[in-house]
């Protein structure tokens, strides 16, 4: 089948549809345009390198609709606090029964039914990262993607509790496709957190292509949760686009739990100097899923820091993919950058690529980068049985102790614990899959 | 309490105890010495369950049971412990998780219920107190960033904590300075009872001035070519191995 089939037979619906895109006309026409010339990305495509876009292609897909929401399924979200501001996503609409505003100091709700005030400021920001570093996905969310989540925090707006995006795949009937393109503004000297989460309510095949704007002006801080757990049959493409102002601080936590294939886009910028930025994860594939983690930080101003840190747990046939690119200019003297990938492999089956790109023109910066690949530490297994510890307890506590250098710095304590819940019964032997499909899994 | 017959074993086909035989009863303290590379870690390893070593003869029976059909956590929530001598840093896992889990899998196999956390806090230190271990241990990972000799406490203190009927040391005084070897001792002579026993594994007769043994043992080329009391370490520490090493190459 030709790219150009494919894309029609996959992508039908998207067409006939009648609603209003998110974008105005001739950005879009621009975007439909650039679709329809640019390729899926396979493994020729340097960046996407190990990228199999199978489990997403395979599939016929319809337009996911706006459905009912029963709030009930909040119930099973231990993390979710009702009295919290709270954006909630269904099939990439925004849902204005499920969604609830609790404070007055900030701006939050659907980004395509932004207020004309707001609308302005989305066109400010949402220009800063236009068609910077566009691939395929990213292109195709810009061309069709319909709605998603706004926040904007004013300055000098400090909160303390979460902020909640909550996105869920919901079927009616048959195979999903999902948009959604999600804007979260911190204004000058802000302080706040965002847990992003992503669950489906259904066992059919769904693609989700997300892509989340973040933008920190001067001296803000925003920490940003992620947590993937869309099920076996989910595919989720996910871009991230960080622009950092300067003094700003941005720690990212991104939970890859399961998913056919998921593909976590972070671009990261650096706009002023003395800002961090700080991008930690954990992945946990099983079967034959597949999880990318593509980093590109660029350091375009001097005394900026980063730090990423990825875990992976990869389980029987799966395989994970890092790509941590980091760019430091011929300007950004005195950039601090630090990567380490540090990969478990728990089958003979698993594998895990990892690719550590530095591209340095400064000459007064620290840079590390470190990769390991391995399996459980046999003699520390040893030690640990030798003292009465059965074989898969020793090894429940390893994996834990493993995964515990990204999951202790989730400094909100609910999602922590909800994490931590989820990690230990994935650790004991249950399927992602009846933890991830929250409809199962009552005790969450 | 353990009967060792005949025992052989080997790693990558190359064999290193070639006819062992032991009997310890309880109450009973036995020292094996020997030469360097002659099988004491080796026999140590066995007594433990490590899969790296094959055994290809004889028998092994710890409290009437076969040894050899038991894998090492069994062999543990039975009432061997193996003091290591290189032992292992586990970064990530706290020591109080770590013995939590080991002291529940033993009250486990015991039939008794898992202590519940003061409980189990307070005898922890009481346990640290008997061993006089005073490093701070909570929110440290086991052995990560531990001195040799805080190393070989915690060993003693995690016997302590388990309180076996079948106590390995294997070489635990190497790397100790004097302070720190009688420390070590101390803990062991604590833990002793009429009814548990202990094999010290040692390169040195130094250890057994603080730890007196009942019998010594010297462990030469894969077998136990002498057996004698505390008199025989003090000859070892005059003679050296070289008188027994010739006597021994005669005979086999």
């Amino acid at each position: 089948m030709t790219q150009t089939n494919i894309k029609e037979k996959i992508f039908a619906d998207l067409y006939s549809e009648q609603e209003k895109f998110l974008f105005p006309k001739d950005v879009r026409a621009k975007s439909v345009k650039l679709f329809y010339k640019s390729d899926i990305p396979d493994n020729k495509t340097e960046n996407w390198r190990k990228f199999n876009s199978k489990p997403i292609f395979d599939h016929h897909y319809k337009l996911g609709k706006k459905l009912n929401f029963d709030t009930s399924v909040f119930d099973t979200l231990s993390f979710f606090e009702p009295e919290s501001n709270r954006i909630v996503l269904t099939n990439g609409y925004y849902n204005e029964n499920a969604s609830e505003k609790k404070t007055d100091e900030i701006f939050i709700g659907s980004l395509k039914n932004a207020e004309k005030k707001q609308k302005e400021i989305i066109e400010k920001y949402l220009r800063k990262t236009k068609n910077k570093n566009p691939d395929y996905f990213s292109v195709l969310n810009d061309a069709y993607v319909k709605d998603g989540a706004f926040i904007y925090v004013p300055d000098n707006v400090k909160l303390e509790k979460p902020i909640y995006i909550l996105h869920f795949i919901q079927s009616d009937n048959g195979n999903i496709f999902s948009q959604n393109r999600n804007l979260i503004i911190a204004g000058k000297n802000t302080s706040f957190k965002v847990i992003h989460t992503f669950h489906s309510l259904s066992s059919d095949f769904s693609f989700n292509n997300t892509v989340t704007d973040i933008c920190l002006d001067d001296d803000a801080q925003a920490e940003y949760y992620l947590f993937e757990g869309e099920g076996n049959t989910a595919a989720h493409v996910n871009r991230i686009n960080i622009n950092s102002e300067k003094g700003s601080s941005f720690k990212s936590n991104v939970i890859t739990f399961c998913g056919s294939v998921v593909r976590n886009n972070f671009h990261a910028d650096f706009f002023g100097e003395h800002a961090e930025i700080d991008l930690k994860g954990i992945y946990m594939p099983d079967k034959e899923q597949q999880v990318h983690n593509f980093i590109n930080i660029s350091h375009s101003k001097p005394n900026c820091r980063s730090n990423q840190l990825f875990k992976g747990l990869i389980d029987n046939k799966a395989v994970s993919v890092f790509t941590g690119k980091v760019f430091v200019a011929r300007d950004a003297q005195k950039t601090d950058s630090a990567q380490s990938n540090q990969n478990l492999l728990l089958t003979d089956y698993a594998r895990a690529h990892s690719r550590p790109q530095l591209e340095i023109y400064a000459d007064d910066v620290a840079c590390s980068h470190g990769s390991t690949t391995g399996q459980l530490d046999k003699e520390a297994l040893f030690y640990m049985k030798t003292r009465g510890i059965s074989e898969k307890k020793a090894k429940t506590m390893l994996m834990n102790a493993f995964l515990k250098d990204v999951t202790t710095h989730i400094s909100e304590g609910s999602y922590r614990n909800y994490v931590n819940f989820l990690i230990n019964k994935r650790l004991k032997g249950q399927h992602p899959e009846s933890l991830c499909n929250i409809k199962v899994c009552p005790s969450c | 309490m353990l009967s060792i017959k005949d025992l052989k074993a080997e790693i990558d086909g190359k064999e290193i105890l070639k006819g062992i035989n032991l009997d310890v009863k309880p109450g009973e303290v036995h020292a094996i010495m020997g030469p360097n590379g002659s099988g004491k870690s080796t026999l140590a390893s066995v007594l433990a369950g490590r899969d790296i070593f094959k055994v290809t003869g004889g028998k092994i029976e710890f409290k009437a049971k076969n040894l050899l059909n038991l894998n090492p956590e069994e062999r543990s929530r039975e009432g061997i412990f193996l003091a290591f001598q290189y032992p292992i840093e586990i970064p990530g896992v706290s020591i109080t998780n770590f013995m939590r889990a080991a002291v529940d899998e033993h009250r486990k196999h015991r039939g008794l219920d898992p202590m519940n956390a003061s409980k189990f806090l307070r005898y922890m230190k009481e346990k640290k107190a008997l061993v006089e271990l005073d490093a701070k241990l909570e929110g440290r990972a086991v052995n990560e960033g531990f001195s040799g000799g805080e190393k070989k406490k915690n060993e003693v203190f995690q016997m302590a904590m388990l309180e076996p009927d079948l106590a390995i040391l294997d070489e635990t005084d190497s790397g100790l300075d004097i302070d720190a070897l009688k420390v070590v001792a101390n803990g062991v002579n604590k833990l002793k009872t009429k009814d548990n026993a202990t094999i010290v594994i040692t390169h040195y007769q130094r250890l057994l001035d603080y730890i007196v043994p009942d019998i010594i043992h010297v462990l030469y080329n894969g077998r136990i070519v002498k057996t004698g009391g505390r008199e025989l370490a003090l000859e070892l520490e005059k003679y050296g191995y070289d008188e027994i090493k010739k006597e021994a190459d005669k005979q086999f």
